[in-house]
């Protein structure tokens, strides 16, 4: 028992360990890093959602894009001065003013600035705020679509985020004045003055303190996801996957535990999407495309959709392949231009995993690695005579933990 | 610039009395102990249409509703948005124009039957396996790229209809593969989970055959012209002729003018129409289908083979959403990708007929079809009005899902 709990940790503590000194493995490819955690939170959240859920959304990318963009509209457009300017939209908060400097008057706080008493400050909200809002305006999406298709039939959350997602990018792609449009849109970086950690400073274009940012939300995200997969909430929304009628006969709200899965994925998916907002600095509707949407679901699906580990693992993994992948071959006179080929190889992959290994391809081996010792103590209990009930209980409980 | 405030406050009025009456009708009939029945919907037809007072009216009355008062309170919801857009965009040709709106209208029509083409595969697939397929759009993408192919780089001299031919050929044989190799393991138990499998491996297909597409012929736009050229018929002006043609183009009545690929396509269209129809209704086949359709069980018992039908269904699906890309490959321009916003289209379409309603297919995809033109012409700024195409289909499936989740021809479920 002890051994089991102890290898769980060591196998956290590792690749935890493993994950903090990555920089300096590999120094030249952190941009690939910071991605491959992206898509590494998007996949285990999508994975919390219709793995553990069964709820199958296709709007999770544009989840992701809804958290990029607030954050980077808030960086655009919002600003909190110590003197009122009289020609922006502004309202009085205090000592500030809250200043929107709309799109049919872009300039009007450049012309106000001359105005102002000398040393009145104009700043833009720092980024953690601006993604805590992205989070909000995510979850009040997931909140509404939720409420208004999750009471229907399963097909029917997919068929309408499918249409939502194009829908957001179409709007994003039309309404150029305000979003950039197809060009796309600048974001701040994540620290604009640069940092300075232990004696050492980082620019703002550096992506090693960037990439500990999305360490972080990856790993607090990882853990608040385990804590809810453990607790009541988790065991309900695993009922409802299984049967719903049968759930709610048991007594589950259906529809609100489905509605609560649903808004929580959401929010996740919109922390980092502003997160990666801030890290890559340019925003383009791209980011919410089918494509990304079908490749964080075959991250997912070929990690293994039923664990959330599995899932994160399986996106770090083929992030990293796909980027590998990038270049193209040449066999003779025929020259195959990897950068398309690559989708269509993880697209025969995702059917022919969905086919063949319903529960992915790494979660198998994740499952082999921790559950040795289990396997040999459950056969060592079945050997011993029934006379110890008290101990197998913990067995059975380790095995719904893992 | 009154055009904001005057339709947006009628916008307004008609969605709070419409959410009053959605919300507040049911509680009234129940607490008077009548049949509540889409209530809920009448209710926010006639908070709409009639705002307070015609609430009060039903409230204290409380008829025996029908569908009759959904139709006529629809009627005067829409009556109301047109006076108030006329009202506030005097100047705009959908109102000061009648022939700009007839064929807008008829243009609307004339896709809206392709699309309702389109959404019967859907339909049909959906209602013989129980699944969505989320690569029909791609289907609809592959059809009009065959035709590319078959009729402009392959044999360039022929005739444009063996390239439709063609088209459904391939599409067929593809939705028979894939229905083979990945959806019959579902009904022989060899999957844990169907009903998410299918969703996730008709997800996986959708990507799988768009980037296959673009890795095999790029991302340029194709583009095949018309079809047929139609001959020229002339008659002097203003002389109030029927009909007019020159070979792009078919005017009727002198107000009405479609280009003549979108005729090419709707004849396409209709003489499928009939064929599927002749086949679901009059062959054993079709009767078997529609059997399976209705209870796997009892059709088995009477020595249909289930699965055929299946894997039938599915190529069958595949194959109209395959002629729908062919019939419409002349009219737009073809790239990898047109068929995500048509799969939506179809999406939309299917929830507004109802899931597995076959005529609901086809009158939701002429709605959907309508809106769009009307959207496309009328909406004051024209690019907007052009990008926002996919957000009317949105707005309708909202609707929908609010209102009347079952669609208008739907099985209660």
């Amino acid at each position: 028992m002890r051994n089991m709990k102890l290898l769980k940790t060591l196998t956290w503590v590792v690749g935890t360990g493993f994950l903090i000194i990555l920089p300096f493995l590999i120094p030249t490819r952190m941009h690939v890093a910071v991605i491959a955690l992206y898509y590494a939170i998007l996949a285990s959240s999508w994975a919390l959602l219709a793995g553990y859920g069964g709820q199958f959304s296709f709007a999770h990318m544009a989840f992701a894009g809804l958290g990029a963009y607030t954050a980077g509209l808030i960086g655009k457009f919002i600003r909190f001065t110590t003197a009122p300017t009289g020609l922006c939209t502004e309202f009085s908060m205090g000592d500030w003013w809250l200043v929107v400097q709309d799109a049919g008057s872009p300039t009007c706080l450049e012309t106000a600035k001359a105005a102002m008493p000398v040393g009145a400050l104009i700043v833009k909200l720092p980024a953690w705020l601006d993604i805590t809002m992205g989070i909000i305006v995510g979850g009040l999406f997931g909140l509404l679509i939720g409420a208004l298709v999750l009471r229907l039939r399963r097909t029917y959350l997919a068929l309408f985020t499918i249409a939502f997602a194009e829908i957001l990018r179409t709007v994003i792609n039309a309404e150029r004045d305000i979003t950039g449009g197809p060009g796309g849109l600048k974001v701040d970086p994540l620290f604009p003055n640069g940092l300075t950690i232990f004696g050492r400073t980082f620019e703002a274009a550096d992506k090693l303190p960037s990439y500990y940012v999305m360490l972080v939300l990856f790993l607090a995200v990882l853990a608040l996801m385990y804590w809810l997969v453990g607790s009541r909430f988790g065991l309900f929304i695993r009922s409802i996957r299984e049967d719903e009628e049968a759930a709610a006969s048991l007594g589950v709200n259906v529809v609100r535990y489905k509605i609560l899965l649903f808004t929580i994925t959401a929010m996740i998916a919109a922390a980092a999407g502003g997160v990666y907002a801030h890290f890559v600095r340019v925003i383009a509707p791209n980011m919410m495309v089918i494509k990304e949407m079908s490749v964080v679901i075959a991250m997912a699906v070929i990690g293994g959709m039923e664990s959330l580990l599995g899932a994160a693992i399986g996106a770090i993994i083929i992030e990293f392949a796909l980027e590998q992948l990038r270049s193209d071959i040449t066999i003779g006179s025929f020259s195959i231009n990897m950068t398309d080929w690559r989708l269509v190889v993880f697209g025969a992959l995702l059917m022919i995993t969905l086919r063949f290994w319903g529960n992915g391809l790494i979660f198998p081996i994740i499952q082999r690695i921790t559950r040795r010792g289990v396997a040999e103590e459950t056969v060592a209990k079945r050997v011993q005579p029934a006379s110890t009930p008290t101990a197998e209980a913990p067995v059975m409980e380790q095995e719904v933990e893992a | 610039m009154n055009y904001p405030s005057i339709f947006w406050y009628a916008v307004l009025w008609i969605i709070v009395w419409g959410a009053v009456g959605a919300l507040v009708t049911p509680r009234v009939y129940a607490r008077k102990d009548k049949f509540t029945h889409q209530t809920a919907m009448i209710g926010a037809f006639i908070g709409g249409a009639f705002g307070p007072v015609g609430l009060i009216i039903l409230w204290v009355l409380t008829p025996q509703l029908s569908a009759k008062w959904i139709l006529a309170s629809g009627l005067v919801v829409l009556l109301w948005l047109g006076l108030a857009f006329s009202r506030a965009d005097p100047d705009n040709l959908c109102v000061t124009s009648g022939s700009f709106v007839a064929t807008q209208l008829a243009n609307g029509l004339v896709i809206g039957s392709i699309y309702g083409l389109m959404a019967l595969g859907l339909t049909l697939i959906f209602s013989i396996l129980g699944i969505v397929s989320f690569a029909h759009g791609e289907f609809y993408m592959l059809g009009g790229m065959v035709t590319y192919y078959f009729t402009q780089v392959f044999f360039p001299e022929i005739n444009p209809l063996w390239g439709v031919l063609a088209a459904a050929l391939f599409t067929f044989v593809l939705g028979s593969i894939f229905e083979l190799l990945f959806l019959r393991p579902m009904i022989t138990g060899q999957i844990e989970r169907p009903g998410e499998y299918a969703i996730l491996v008709t997800f996986g297909l959708a990507f799988f055959l768009q980037y296959t597409t673009l890795s095999l012929v790029g991302a340029s736009p194709k583009k095949v012209p018309r079809f047929f050229d139609y001959p020229k018929v002339e008659v002097p002006p203003d002389s109030g002729a029927i009909l007019k043609m020159t070979p792009g183009n078919v005017t009727f009545f002198d107000i009405i003018s479609i280009p003549s690929p979108r005729i090419t396509a709707l004849i396409i269209a209709l003489i499928l129409l009939a064929a599927l129809l002749y086949f679901l209704y009059r062959t054993w086949t079709g009767k078997a289908l529609r059997a399976v359709s209705q209870d796997r069980q009892a059709a088995a018992v009477t020595g249909i083979n289930p699965k055929r039908m299946n894997t039938l269904a599915f190529s069958l699906g595949g194959m109209l959403a395959g002629i729908s890309g062919a019939a419409l490959v002349q009219v737009f321009s073809w790239v990898p990708w047109v068929g995500i916003p048509a799969s939506s289209r179809s999406f939309v379409i299917i929830v507004l007929g109802g899931m597995g309603s076959l005529p609901g297919a086809f009158i939701g995809g002429l709605i959907l079809g309508v809106v769009e033109a009307l959207g496309a012409g009328c909406v004051p700024d024209p690019n907007r009005a052009a990008a926002y195409l996919p957000a009317y289909g949105m707005i309708i499936l909202v609707l929908v899902l609010l209102l009347k989740p079952t669609g208008l021809f739907g099985r209660e479920l």
